[in-house]
């Protein structure tokens, strides 16, 4: 799951050019997404995992790392 | 008498010092705290050599430590120059050295980007990392620990500068918007009328320093006593935190780009939260879509909704409150100006126009800048001199906006008379975006242009002419221009193509190609 959300964070929305990013790498407040990005994420983890994510579920604790993202979506 | 802006906290500790002058999550400065802090940080500058007037960049994202920079850079005499810690090194560089600047402020969370710039620029001085590694260093600690007893306050007189603000410039230098004590004052002053505010206030400040609706909360907050809260990154970034955090500070003032309201109230959740508090809001930086703007206000209807539109050269300039929801999709008016501007409505040979017809917007005001950091020629291209007597002329802002006064004198946005947009909040320039990329050697032509999607998206494209199709990559062409410029200036999409639709006259037709990539001809 985590080799998925990276690999999309990499290649469709990441604002610099990465060569990797780490699980626990804080996402929003190193500027690796912007807003927008963050959309867009939202709907590609709802396609790929068959989820629905909630508009109150999106927040800093369940969506700053990918590891958080992960154990968020699994609860899921 | 308040005229700089060291006075504004001055004030603020003498009447207020217990309040919470600022506050960021579950931290907070005291109006007293910050006041002493500002001074031990100008003591510090001081004793490091900074002279009045000298240059101190903010390199930091949204935290607390932004206000102890703002106010005891300028409490030392210097000019505060924010720089979003997300440009690329390059313009970084190129802001630092084209105003000159030996200081920079930062926060540890930013050092792997600060190490970088120092690279190229080893002589910068640099307060906010670990004083151990390097004797140019010296941590925040540092900072508050030291004694003051010899530091005496210089004077600050209003025309003094204050801000440097960067914005793009159409060669592809990004361009100095210098703004003194008093224009900033004004604003403060302004603001703080138009929404009545007192120190009962709590302001929202989503914006990042670089940014000058933060100007609002980093100012005219504590012009009042208000509280105002700094939103930190992620919280901006997600709609359901942010309106969690705007709803549990009880904020009562926000002023924000239509964007964050937008995606408030899409992701927000704000039927269950409660905005009770809410007095104002204040949108401004580009067009609100109008249902949406009407959505809203439905939800909040004891809240009063303002736009509020100008260029950073004269920071605002037009309010337009707006007493119940926009009954039709006519765009909404940029509104009146303050009471102490005037304008003009110019057509292309400098005359003014019919009542009604559209024209350039000239303004004149007390928030106007003192001109462009070391560019006379561009300062004096931007201003409209009306000569009353030899020696005595009334200056005038050219926005570069294309407007029309309405039926009740209220000023209504047409467009830009060049090719600046507005994108997200963001200012681009187009014709810095293909000035960077006409650097690219496998690049022979190119067109940036703005295509609006289905749903009314609008998107970034770039197409090129190259000078050797097989040799060249899109993807080296992106990395290319995240090197060089800011990320929301970067393209979303590049398409190549053997030859440009053209005009009768051979030059590049922009339009034509913004009509096939909307007709997918391209």
């Amino acid at each position: 799951m985590n080799d998925k959300i990276i690999t999309y964070i990499k290649e469709e929305i990441a604002i610099m050019p990465l060569d990797s990013i780490d699980v626990h790498e804080d996402l929003l407040g190193s500027g690796i997404v912007d807003s927008l990005g963050m959309m867009k994420l939202v709907v590609f983890l709802e396609k790929e995992f068959q989820v629905k994510i909630a508009p109150e579920d999106m927040t800093v604790e369940n969506f700053d790392t990918i590891n958080h993202i992960s154990e968020y979506l699994s609860k899921k | 008498m308040i005229y700089n802006l060291s006075q504004i906290l001055e004030q603020s500790a003498e009447r207020f010092p217990d309040k919470e002058a600022f506050k960021c999550l579950d931290k907070a400065l005291s109006y007293a705290v910050l006041d002493e802090k500002a001074d031990q940080l100008a003591a510090f500058l001081i004793k490091s050599g900074l002279k009045k007037g000298d240059r101190v960049a903010i390199y930091m994202n949204r935290c607390l430590d932004t206000a102890i920079a703002v106010y005891g850079i300028l409490r030392a005499g210097g000019v505060f120059v924010a720089i979003n810690p997300l440009l690329p090194a390059n313009r970084s560089l190129l802001i630092i050295n084209d105003c000159g600047i030996e200081f920079i402020l930062t926060t540890v969370s930013q050092q792997t980007k600060v190490k970088e710039i120092l690279k190229e620029s080893p002589l910068l001085k640099v307060v906010g990392l670990s004083d151990e590694e390097n004797e140019n260093w010296v941590s925040w600690n540092t900072i508050f620990t030291k004694s003051m007893e010899s530091f005496k306050r210089p004077t600050i007189v209003e025309e003094d500068l204050a801000s440097i603000l960067y914005t793009s410039g159409s060669t592809g230098v990004p361009k100095g918007i210098m703004h003194s004590h008093k224009s900033l004052v004004c604003l403060a002053k302004l603001e703080a009328d138009l929404h009545h505010s007192t120190h009962l206030d709590i302001i929202g400040n989503f914006a990042p320093l670089h940014f000058d609706q933060s100007l609002f909360g980093y100012f005219s907050g504590p012009l009042v006593g208000a509280t105002t809260v700094i939103f930190p990154d992620a919280y901006v970034k997600l709609p359901a935190s942010l309106s969690m955090l705007a709803a549990k500070e009880k904020i009562t003032l926000w002023f924000s780009v239509p964007l964050i309201l937008m995606q408030v109230l899409m992701h927000g959740d704000i039927d269950n939260k409660d905005f009770s508090a809410l007095r104002y809001v204040r949108f401004g930086g580009e067009v609100f879509p109008v249902n949406q703007l009407r959505t809203l206000m439905k939800k909040w209807p004891h809240v009063k909704f303002i736009n509020s539109y100008g260029p950073s050269e004269v920071a605002r300039c037009t309010y337009n409150i707006l007493v119940e929801p926009p009954q039709t999709d006519d765009p909404i008016p940029l509104g009146t100006v303050w009471g102490n501007t005037e304008y003009k409505i110019l057509d292309e040979k400098d005359q003014e126009v019919k009542k009604g017809d559209p024209g350039e917007l000239v303004v004149r005001t007390g928030t106007r800048m003192i001109g462009y950091w070391n560019n006379k020629a561009l300062t004096e291209k931007s201003f409209f001199r009306i000569s009353q007597v030899s020696g005595y002329d009334h200056i005038y802002y050219r926005t570069g906006d294309l407007v029309r006064e309405n039926r009740k004198e209220e000023l209504m946005f047409l467009g830009r008379i060049d090719r600046q947009i507005k994108l997200r909040g963001y200012r681009i320039e187009l014709d810095e975006i293909e000035a960077v990329l006409q650097q690219n050697e496998k690049v022979n032509e190119v067109a940036v242009i703005v295509t609006t999607k289905e749903g009314g998206d609008r998107e970034l494209e770039a197409v090129i002419r190259p000078v050797d199709k097989a040799t060249i990559d899109i993807r080296e062409l992106i990395l290319f221009c995240s090197a060089h410029l800011p990320t929301y200036s970067i393209p979303q999409k590049i398409t190549l193509l053997d030859d440009f639709p053209r005009t009768g006259s051979g030059k590049i037709d922009r339009n034509a190609i913004v009509r096939q990539i909307e007709n997918n001809a391209l």
